[in-house]
């Protein structure tokens, strides 16, 4: 792997060599409220591009998976029925792309790309997709409350997955690093300069001190894992679970690497029905509906068992070489009834607390 | 800012969120993680809001009825059409024609508008919101023992409760965000009281759920006060310099028969006395229940009783909170939407506050309040409304009542304002298109009395105008001197009107999320607890002693069963933006498939005794009529409880007909149907 070093004040240039390569360059933008957010470059807001601020919400996933996809234009009727498949390979860019989300595209690219079978529409939009890794390293800024990538080994520096990672060295130098051919053809700009060994170094020790500065550092998934391969988690821990999901689907929506999608045909105009592809949520009751639909309640229990079954479970991470979950966090901060990963896996490591409030009859 | 921060328009929670953008659409939502009430929370619906803009079943043209269906045609001509019908009924029939209502959905500024246009431009005091008998019931106690419609506190304190009553609602349904709040609370060590004949979500989580016989909650209560009293657990020095009527209160409650309040509940005695501990020796306790819950105002006077008996209104994390179900259910009555209230809550029937509203608005008002949607919908003989505006409210698809439709039949006029073609169009003469969620920006009131702004994301599609401005454009037509160039020109107005929005504009509101009113020139910021200072309050609390001898139920052994109605999961499935989501219909749906012509839900042990199956056909009968529907069997509902969803009109109807006060509970016996040969 290939590292350069660049000036902090020449940062952004990398954004409008890509953009001047044709590339639709989405970045993190700060909003009102304290929110930030992947929008799209312009002349107008480059400027605005924000390096340092916390992981937005809404996970930059997007742009390889939307959530609604068009898949097939369909028009006519009977014989005349005529099918016209999309197939959209926008060029875009993401720059200031975490860690973590790295990990989730890569965990995206094994699932569409690298099973049984290979999904064209991801394929298509996922080869003229564009990675630029930026390190977090401001602990309280880049790295939130609820951020544990450490546990899941998947930052805050992305080790693969990326075309080109920058890391803000400090002092105004910033150290990148190409990750694929694409990213090392932007050596050749003029304010990339070859770094020294003491670059490394400071790299590295940056690492190591970020390391002790996360507040969520103990979501041990080896314990959990192991209970949830062997079968060893109790209906009760999995009533606890359920009890707190409110059924709102937005961890699936915020995480970087949900995968599930639904088909629907929807009317599109006159004579024209559009198939699309909507992201999915097993947190809802129409993912897996109960034939008999009596005992909701159970439903939502074995809902949230698959979510985690789904994420932790041996089976599937032999599958797709990797736990489902990359550390973002996110999950723990849109919880309503606080069930995000690393709750739960210390929930599955220690087992319900107690009976259930309600299992005393109500009294206290 | 690409992404604009606004306010979610689905439950009353008012949840924050940004909207997604490209190419002049929608395209997606997150969360705005600093909204004090949601912080980085959205439920189902929020996530999907965004869907709804972009639907192709929008409407895009004024419609006219013609012989052969309807025709699209201009706003001019939509206008011209709307003036000589509603000056030949008013001519003919007189002013109180005409009726005006209104979704619980409506912006302020829009709800504003029609009802200054009802009883200022044309003449009628028939103005309503169509939310329904239980808001009015509770915005009724509410003025009348406290003096605010509102919540006291702020949903963000609800951390700093530290023992939280849910009365009646299946919270983490209507309002999720704030069960949210409600189940983390209990998880940092608040206790928690639910009350209610069915179990649900948050229910699960209480400390003591008391599901209670149905509509015996005002007994709960009145026993509750008695554990209060007789233990001294109340807050004396409250009771003695802000309240009335306490020493009456406290003889009453003192008199009250716990055991017997107990058996009439349905409760074991210890269980009753063990969550009235609990309530009274919270350090903050808050109470929370449903506008649109069935109660009666006896039920809302024991529980603001109980606020005021523990020195709970006022106190941060503690108090009252009303929670609406509709996103602006709070703003619309705010703003003078009902035939009872003018804007600002001040009497319809009391001259002086008439007064002081014509010479705002330099005309005479109608002399007395009018008639609201459920006496107009429920009338026997149809025909005295000849003129009906259905403001996104669609009383065909969501009211309930075989009566509905025979009124608007009856009707010369019918006009409908919405995004979409409802049931009711069927019966409309005109349909205007309005503009959807994130295509203007205006001001929705939040069940925590938060005003908030709604950003214009993209511009409407060409041909759709504000609510607003239609509104204006007719009051022109109309002859009315009125000059409303913008959405945030008619707040003005209102701010002008109501002095608790007194310091409310949008420019105001544009900064941060939005301002929970009082929010006055010397309170600029909003008021985040109702009256925490004395001075805050309009007079003394008034305390409503429980009766001496509570009416007790006389059972009839021929009807056993009481029959319940309320919100179940799939409450909203007729709501239009439910309608045109993917995800959502699919949500809140998915019980119809196994149920398609609704059903009834039955303990097991009733259903066992019945010998009633799961799925099984069974017929409903009351003294007053009979309803065939399925089965639902379901430890959720207590025994002896029948619930049925407010979705099944049919069976509403059927069992009791339709009257302005829809009895909560009915009793009724349930036959097993044997299927015609």
């Amino acid at each position: 792997m290939k590292a350069r070093v660049l000036d902090g004040v020449d940062v952004l240039r990398v954004v409008d060599v890509l953009r001047s390569q044709g590339y639709q360059v989405v970045a993190p933008f700060a909003e009102e409220g304290g929110d930030g957010a992947f929008s799209t470059v312009t002349d107008e807001n480059r400027d605005a591009i924000a390096l340092h601020l916390p992981n937005p919400l809404y996970p930059p996933k997007r742009f390889a998976l939307p959530p609604i996809e068009p898949l097939l234009e369909i028009r006519g009727h009977g014989a005349e029925t005529t099918f016209r498949p999309i197939v959209e390979a926008p060029r875009v860019a993401v720059f200031g792309i975490r860690s973590c989300d790295v990990a989730g595209i890569g965990h995206l690219d094994r699932f569409y790309l690298e099973g049984a079978y290979r999904d064209l529409y991801y394929a298509t939009r996922r080869e003229a997709l564009f990675l630029v890794n930026v390190v977090c390293t401001l602990p309280g800024v880049d790295v939130g409350e609820a951020c544990f990538c450490p546990c899941t080994d998947t930052g805050p520096a992305a080790r693969e997955g990326f075309d080109l990672q920058l890391m803000d060295l400090g002092g105004g130098e910033w150290l990148a690093l190409a990750g694929s051919q694409k990213g090392e053809a932007l050596f050749q700009e003029p304010f990339f300069r070859r770094g020294t060994p003491e670059h490394l170094a400071r790299r590295r020790a940056l690492l190591d001190d970020l390391r002790t500065r996360f507040k969520t550092f103990t979501s041990w998934f080896a314990a959990a894992i192991s209970r949830i391969s062997r079968g060893e988690v109790s209906e009760g821990t999995w009533e606890e679970i359920g009890r707190r999901c409110l059924e709102c689907g937005g961890c699936t929506y915020v995480c970087p690497a949900c995968t599930c999608f639904t088909v629907s045909d929807r009317p599109a105009g006159p004579d024209r029905t559009e198939r699309v592809r909507i992201w999915d949520s097993c947190a809802l009751s129409g993912f897996t509906r109960m034939a008999g639909g009596h005992n909701p309640r159970k439903a939502v229990h074995d809902r949230r068992n698959r979510r985690f079954y789904r994420k932790l479970s041996h089976h599937f991470i032999q599958r797709e070489r990797s736990v489902a979950c990359v550390g973002c966090g996110r999950c723990a901060e849109i919880c309503h009834g606080d069930v995000g990963m690393p709750t739960v896996v210390e929930l599955l490591r220690r087992g319900p607390t107690g009976p259930s409030p309600a299992a005393n009859g109500g009294k206290a | 800012m690409a992404h604009p921060l606004t306010t979610c328009t689905f439950c009353g929670a008012g949840c924050g969120l940004h909207l997604e953008t490209q190419g002049g659409r929608i395209v997606g939502v997150y969360p705005s993680r600093s909204h004090p009430a949601s912080q980085g929370r959205l439920c189902v619906r929020g996530w999907h809001v965004h869907e709804i803009s972009s639907s192709p079943d929008r409407l895009r043209r004024p419609l006219l009825r013609r012989d052969d269906g309807f025709a699209e045609v201009s706003w001019d001509e939509a206008l011209a059409f709307l003036v000589e019908r509603l000056g030949k009924v008013v001519a003919e029939r007189g002013p109180e024609a005409v009726a005006l209502f209104c979704s619980p959905r409506c912006s302020n500024e829009e709800t504003y508008l029609l009802q200054k246009l009802g009883r200022a431009v044309l003449g009628t005091p028939n103005v309503d919101h169509g939310a329904g008998v239980y808001g009015n019931n509770s915005t009724d106690v509410l003025a009348r023992l406290l003096g605010v419609p509102a919540a006291t506190g702020s949903i963000a304190d609800l951390d700093r409760s530290d023992l939280i009553l849910v009365d009646g609602l299946d919270l983490a349904r209507q309002l999720p965000t704030v069960a949210g709040r409600v189940i983390r609370a209990r998880l940092r060590g608040a206790r928690l009281v639910v009350v209610g004949e069915r179990s649900h979500r948050v229910a699960e989580h209480a400390d003591h759920f008391l599901q209670v016989r149905p509509g015996t909650e005002a007994r709960l209560y009145a026993a509750m006060a008695k554990v209060v009293a007789d233990r001294g657990l109340y807050d004396r020095e409250f009771l003695r310099s802000r309240c009335r009527d306490a020493d009456a209160f406290l003889a009453a409650a003192r008199e009250v028969d716990l055991l017997a309040a107990a058996k009439a509940c349905g409760l074991e005695p210890e269980q009753l006395e063990a969550a009235a501990l609990a309530y009274g020796q919270a350090r903050a306790a808050a109470i929370l229940y449903s506008t649109a819950s069935p109660r009666r105002p006896e039920v809302v006077e024991g529980l603001v009783s109980l606020a005021l008996l523990t020195g709970n209104v006022g106190r941060t994390g503690g108090g009252l909170f009303p929670l609406a179900e509709h996103n602006n259910l709070q703003g619309v009555c705010d703003v003078g939407m009902d035939p009872d209230w003018l804007p600002g809550y001040r009497p319809a029937a009391s001259a002086a506050a008439r007064a002081e509203v014509e010479r705002r608005w330099g005309t005479a008002l109608p002399a007395r309040p009018g008639l609201g949607a459920a006496e107009v919908f429920s009338a026997a003989e149809p025909g005295r409304i000849r003129a009906l505006w259905l403001s996104r409210y669609d009383p065909v698809g969501t009211a309930t009542g075989p009566n509905v439709a025979r009124v608007l039949e009856a009707c010369d006029l019918v006009v409908i304002q919405h995004v979409f073609r409802p049931e009711s169009a069927r019966y409309a003469h005109v349909i205007l298109p309005t503009t959807a969620f994130g295509e203007e920006q205006v001001t929705f009131t939040s069940t925590e009395r938060r005003v908030q702004l709604v950003a214009q994301a993209v511009v409407p599609p060409p041909g759709v105008e504000p609510a607003w401005k239609q509104l204006t454009l007719l009051a022109r037509a109309l002859g009315a001197n009125w000059s409303y160039p913008s959405a945030a020109r008619v707040m003005d107005e209102i701010a002008d009107l109501v002095p608790f929005y007194a310091g409310i504009s949008h420019a105001a509101l544009a900064r941060g999320h939005g301002r929970q009113w009082p929010c006055t020139p010397d309170r600029p910021l909003g008021t985040r607890t109702l009256f925490a200072e004395p001075a805050d309050a309009p007079g003394r609390f008034q305390l409503v002693p429980p009766p001496a001898r509570p009416p007790e139920e006389q059972g009839d052994p021929a009807y056993p069963l009481t029959l319940v109605f309320g919100h179940s999961d799939h409450y909203w499935n007729q709501n239009v933006l439910v309608q045109h989501s993917e995800t959502l219909r699919r949500e809140h749906r998915f019980l119809l498939l196994d149920y398609p012509e609704g059903f009834v839900e039955l303990n097991p042990e009733d259903a066992k005794s019945l010998g009633v199956r799961e799925g099984e056909r069974v017929r409903v009968l009351s003294a007053e009529g009979a309803a065939v529907t399925d089965a639902r069997i379901t430890p959720e509902v207590r025994r002896g409880a029948v619930f049925a969803p407010f979705f099944a009109a049919q069976v509403q109807t059927l069992v009791h007909g339709y009257r302005p006060e829809a009895p909560a509970l009915l009793h009724v016996r349930i036959e097993k149907e044997v299927s015609a040969p």
